[in-house]
């Protein structure tokens, strides 16, 4: 797999981490490893969009961090499975996805970089 | 309360997303300081809105937030494309946050 897709694949994990962190970090310690994982993911991304097309790394980015999130909370910690729940999130990741897609294909008709 | 915080935590990341393409335009310390409150304020936010929420729903509907904010702001104000399949899939957006709001 192409290296600079790898960056976007662990800026993901990294994504999910600080989240996770967000949410349950109670000490000095689990605080450190949240910004140290906001700042990883963030940069991953920083580079990974300089050689990938912006909109696509971000697309791909935000499922794979938002389906890692949603799986995380149901398997590590104990989020009800609620189909509801999972519909919905999916339709905001089509959204989001779809916003950016479009967004890169107008810019490139128009020829913007 | 925690929903209006999770709001405002995905308009604080638009905001700082905004300074961040305008720094590329002109490098000032006002935009720079700007960044930083707007991403320093979208993270407390957000992390106040996740004491709450699930991670799932809170980040997904932050992230939704800042890039469909993101998107009308560029039409707003940098010109970019109206098109109705941008428009389209902000309200896709819009809505999904809205349904996973009364589902909770």
């Amino acid at each position: 797999m192409n290296i600079h897709w790898m960056k976007v694949f662990i800026s993901a994990i990294f994504e999910v981490l600080w989240v996770i962190g967000l949410k349950h970090a109670d000490n000095f310690w689990t605080w450190t490893g949240t910004f140290v994982a906001i700042a990883v993911s963030f940069y991953g991304l920083l580079m990974a969009g300089r050689k990938l097309p912006v909109g696509t790394v971000y697309a791909v980015f935000v499922g794979l961090g938002t389906a890692g999130t949603v799986i995380a909370e149901i398997i590590f910690f104990g989020e009800p499975f609620k189909v509801s729940k999972i519909l919905l999130i999916l339709l905001l990741l089509v959204g989001v996805i779809g916003l950016k897609l479009v967004t890169e294909d107008d810019e490139k008709e128009r020829g913007a970089s | 309360m925690e929903w209006i915080a999770l709001i405002f935590a995905g308009l604080f990341e638009m905001f700082g997303v905004a300074m961040m393409n305008q720094l590329n335009i002109e490098r000032n310390w006002q935009s720079f300081v700007l960044l930083v409150i707007g991403f320093a304020g979208s993270f407390l936010l957000l992390s106040f809105a996740l004491k709450t929420l699930p991670m799932g729903t809170a980040y997904a509907i932050w992230t939704g937030i800042g890039a469909s904010g993101g998107a009308i702001l560029g039409m707003l104000f940098y010109g970019e494309s109206k098109d109705w399949k941008r428009v389209f899939f902000i309200a896709m957006v819009l809505s999904a946050a809205v349904g996973l709001k009364l589902v909770s």
